[in-house]
């Protein structure tokens, strides 16, 4: 890690969906990030993480080499890598844990890279921006509640973890020093707080959101089934909004309940913001420059609540 | 592998000289069994350990080796040189060849070093001049695809035991008294069964127990598997004649504060905490005759203070004055000081006769002086709220098995009818969850199988069955162990009755906010489908750990643990109430989970091992200890303070300042003699000169 007086900095990955679909997050990271004393530099020439689901259950190979490359990108900017999505989190900083402690993977995974004139040292480490927001070796709680201009005072939000950046328990360092727990975590509860916001605790909410592990892809009906379970689980608790840390989660929820409705025919119109979009409202940042209008369910009511 | 050199030698001739080579650096001046300068003639003999050893090398090249190797005069080999003609053959070797060291190349010593050393003994020579060379467990079985490099491998080990044996020395075993007396840590159904058998062998035993009364885990069971005993109804007889035994001397309330001696001679002193009452015995000694609590409990009735009772988890309050149920033995009431106000009122209310409350009382330490100990320390509860997906602590109708079995029995505090805690109705639908906890390699819960939760669950089903009309219970499971006598059957017997079977782990437990039911999600693995079961009540049949003091008791009395916090005892198979501190035994579930019967064999096991040295009157010590070389020690001291067993102290002899060694205390770990700066210290079967002969012999691949 690069100390530059009180900042951090780190080589920042977007990944696909971010940038894509929710341009909103990327610009809210940085921008918020900043206000904390986190630089986040833009990682150039990064690929797709590549998805854990998608590429890591059809080629091995293949997902460990393309993960290390974007881990020897951010080598080469002698950084720490953050990231804002959990299957991200799940690739890149998986692959770095394990090619940092198996000698034939690494070898393997050099062998491929040295085509391309590359070598990974494994001299960095990964970090989720949400983890960097709840320790306070980053950011912490209390940093994040002084840096709020603008309350989201009244509004009721529940809180989805999403699978890959908890689970699978006994390999993530930043949960058994920072976390108490997989099954039952509350310190997103805590962020939540910290914004101004009320966090709400509803039915089965370490449930997966129902997109990831390729079966968005793979079926598509079964995927939404799940998200319908959460849906009506959120809607029981009359909630103003969902927040998430992963932007795939997000499109399961978000562009997912146009799709429910399509399929099932239920609506159910619940705004669904990535955290780092729920700092930058609280921070004072427009809903324009956050792209929260390209949602694809309307943050309009929860809006006018907030703002 | 190194290079070998075969020597010229023959296997008969071998009354060169060369056997001077190491040890005219110097010359040992050993206090026992320094023999006048004899050439060595060592004898060796390889096992074949049926195919263990002989499938894996060529033995008869190890054999044709050996014969080279100086200073050995005899070479053989046996199917099995552990059996009786086996033996048989080293000690006619030793009469016929006049050999003066024996090398067997078989298995491990650990194993039978007692053997080959017995064998050595009998054949005439001293049983300490007898080596071990392991090519079996380091060798032909790891190598087993290996059979030349086995072979070679086999033949260091040979060559390298060869040369300690050409110096070994007469050593004599030293004798210590033992104190006819015992101790038994821990008065769970172990210890107490364990403090029995010593006592009723004649054998003064100190039971010591850290809460106020005996009877452990035991006594707060309502029913045993498979029989449906009533716990408590089988276990006070024993409570009974513990307080009875006239060879216990029972302390409870107290604590083990430290260990120091050996075998036959540990001086333990024990913390007796601050009870505040009086036993009649105690206050007899005060002078007060006929006084001392009796247990009438005028002194609870009056005590503002209100607790909760961790006899009954808590569910039940308690006085700061307080007995844990009416059967505790001795019947004497505590003060928990930590809660206590002064306010004096029990003090009044006990009388001027009585007189048994002191307010002011303070620790006492007491020490007494035993041959053996046992440690008899049991398990607590693992913390299953860690388990979050259950939500045990944050669902009021999900608890655990030892909770249940308090609300299941007649004396805990709901007489016996099982209610759902957050309303009190009585629940119809019950969801066993098994394995909680255990079985588990999440990093969370215990990777080992708990041992006795899947007989206790089937029984608690049977009681709901029995207890309350039209309730049904659900057991979820990974698969039923019900691996003791009549264990299978009573399996059978609770299916037959109506139980449910649910074969998958349950992955999570939601609850209704409304009415506080639960609903248990799994995975039913027979019929292939998820389920979510509804239920009004979740017992979950948490692991089981070592109690909360196990790891410092252990500590002071030099027993290790293993990997899973269990005692770690001396073999797993063969000395299983042994540890690998001589005289320190383990009995009960401290070694590891026990259902019922199997503790109390353990128990029973413990005290006869541990009965032995104290009927034998003393032990036999290996005289592995270390000799202080008096002209050449300087008296620095440093090894004293380096020395792990306090076995060595500093005197003053002929005017000077030398180091002497406490024989019994030494375990001969070496310490001292790798770092005496002077080479003052002379180890005993581990002697410099051994081991350098060794090294050399290694590294020299028997070059001379």
């Amino acid at each position: 890690m690069s100390e530059n007086g009180a900042k951090h900095k780190f080589a920042f990955y977007l990944g696909c969906i971010a940038p894509n679909r929710y341009p909103g997050c990327e610009a809210a990271s940085i921008k918020a990030m900043k206000k904390l004393g986190v630089e986040l530099v833009p990682l150039k020439g990064a690929s797709c993480c590549p998805a854990p689901g998608a590429f890591g259950s059809i080629d091995l190979n293949v997902f460990y080499a393309m993960a290390a490359r974007n881990l020897v990108l951010a080598e080469q900017m002698n950084m720490d890598i953050a990231l804002l999505c959990n299957g991200c989190y799940k690739s890149i900083w998986e692959v770095n844990h394990k090619l940092k402690h198996n000698k034939d993977l690494r070898d393997g995974v050099n062998e491929v890279l040295k085509e391309i004139d590359m070598e990974y040292k494994g001299t960095i480490n990964v970090y989720h921006t949400a983890e960097l927001l709840y320790n306070d070796k980053f950011v912490g709680v209390d940093k994040i509640r002084d840096s709020v201009t603008n309350p989201l005072t009244g509004a009721r939000i529940a809180v989805h973890y999403g699978c890959h950046l908890t689970k699978p328990h006994k390999d993530r360092e930043f949960e058994k020093e920072v976390m108490s727990n997989t099954e039952h975590p509350t310190w997103m509860e805590e962020l939540v707080a910290a914004v101004g916001a009320t966090p709400v605790e509803y039915r089965n909410k370490m449930q997966c959101c129902g997109a990831g592990g390729g079966v968005r892809g793979y079926d598509i009906v079964h995927s939404l089934d799940i998200t319908n379970e959460k849906l009506i689980n959120l809607k029981e608790e009359k909630v103003d909004a969902l927040t998430d840390i992963c932007p795939f989660c997000q499109l399961q929820f978000d562009r997912g309940q146009i799709e429910i409705q399509e399929k099932f025919g239920v609506s159910y119109g619940l705004p669904v913001l990535h955290f780092a979009e729920l700092l930058g409202l609280a921070q004072g940042m427009s809903p324009q420059d956050l792209g929260l209008d390209l949602h694809a369910i309307s943050c309009e009511p929860f809006l006018q609540k907030v703002l | 592998m190194v290079e070998k050199k075969k020597a010229t030698t023959k296997k008969t001739d071998t009354k060169k000289q060369e056997v001077k080579k190491e040890t005219s650096k110097q010359v040992p001046a050993p206090a026992v069994g320094s023999t006048t300068k004899q050439e060595a003639r060592v004898g060796v003999f390889l096992c074949h350990c049926g195919t263990n050893i002989a499938g894996s090398m060529d033995l008869m090249a190890v054999q044709e080796y050996a014969s080279t190797i100086p200073n050995v005069a005899y070479v053989d080999n046996y199917q099995y040189m552990c059996s009786t003609p086996g033996q048989g053959k080293i000690e006619k070797a030793i009469k016929d060849h006049k050999l003066t060291g024996i090398v067997v190349a078989a298995c491990t010593p650990r194993l039978h070093e007692p053997t080959f050393r017995t064998a050595t003994k009998e054949g005439g020579l001293n049983p300490f001049r007898f080596e071990m060379a392991n090519i079996r467990d380091q060798n032909s079985w790891v190598h087993m695809h290996d059979r030349e490099g086995s072979t070679e491998k086999a033949k260091d080990a040979v060559r390298i035991a060869v040369a300690k044996a050409a110096l070994l020395q007469d050593l004599y075993p030293k004798s210590v008294p033992v104190e006819k007396a015992a101790m038994v840590v821990g008065a769970g159904v172990a210890g107490m069964q364990a403090a029995l058998d010593l006592a009723y062998a004649g054998i003064k035993t100190y039971l010591i127990e850290s809460s106020p009364t005996i009877g452990g885990r035991m006594s707060q069971l309502d029913k045993t598997f498979p029989t449906l005993d009533c716990s408590q109804c089988i276990l006070t007889p024993k409570m009974v004649d513990v307080g009875r035994a006239e060879n216990i001397e029972l302390m409870t309330y107290s604590e083990v504060d430290s260990v120091e001696g050996y075998i036959g001679n540990f001086d333990v002193t024990i913390r007796k905490k601050a009870r505040g009452v009086l036993t009649p015995k105690e206050a007899e000694a005060r002078g007060l005759v006929g006084g001392g609590c009796n247990g009438c409990g005028d002194c609870d009735a009056v005590c503002p203070v209100v607790k909760p009772n961790v006899f009954e988890i808590g569910m039940k309050p308690r006085k700061a004055i307080y007995i844990y149920h009416p059967q505790v033995v001795p019947l004497i009431y505590t003060i928990d000081f930590d809660s206590c106000i002064k306010c004096g009122l029990c003090v009044t209310a006990c009388g001027p006769e009585k007189r048994a409350i002191d307010l002011e009382s303070k620790d006492e330490f007491i020490k007494v002086k035993v041959g053996t100990a046992i440690l008899a320390t049991g398990y607590d509860i693992f913390p299953i709220e860690k388990k979050e997906e259950w939500g045990y602590k944050r669902y009021e109708n999900v608890i655990t098995s030892l909770e249940f079995e308090r609300l299941i029995c007649a004396s805990g505090p709901t007489g016996g009818h099982l209610v759902r805690p957050s309303d009190g109705q009585t629940p119809k639908r019950v969801a066993f969850v098994l394995c909680a906890g255990s079985r588990d390699n999440t990093g969370i819960g215990k990777p080992y199988c708990s041992r006795f939760c899947c007989m206790y669950s089937l029984k608690h089903a049977h009681q709901i069955i029995e207890k309350i009309p039209g309730a049904i219970p659900y057991l979820f499971y990974m698969d039923i162990r019900s691996f003791g006598k009549m264990y299978e059957e009573f399996y059978y017997r609770i299916q037959d009755e109506g139980a449910k079977f649910i074969r998958g782990r349950v992955a999570n437990i939601l609850e209704d906010k409304e009415t506080k039911n639960l609903h248990v999600m799994t995975d039913d693995t027979l019929l292939d489908r998820p389920i979510d079961m509804e239920v009004d009540l979740v017992v979950l049949a948490s692991a089981i750990q070592p109690s909360d003091d196990t790891n410092r008791t252990r500590k002071l009395f030099g027993v290790s643990c293993s990997m899973d916090g269990w005692l770690l005892e001396a073999h797993p198979k063969l000395n299983p109430c042994g540890t690998t501190t001589a005289g320190v035994f383990l009995a009960g579930v401290c070694q590891g989970p026990k259902d019922i019967p199997d503790t109390v064999a353990s128990a029973e096991g413990a005290a006869s091992a541990a009965s032995i040295p104290i009927h034998m009157g003393q032990v036999e010590l290996e005289p592995y200890f270390a000799t202080c070389i008096e002209e050449k020690c300087a008296g620095c001291g440093m090894c004293v303070n380096l020395c792990p067993y306090s076995a060595l102290s500093l005197v003053e002899k002929d005017g000077r300042t030398v180091m002497q060694v406490t024989e019994a205390k030494c375990k001969g770990c070496g310490t001292c003699g790798g770092f005496c700066p002077g080479g003052a210290i002379w180890m005993n079967h581990f002697a410099t000169p051994q081991i350098v002969a060794q090294i050399d012999a290694f590294l020299l691949g028997g070059e001379q």
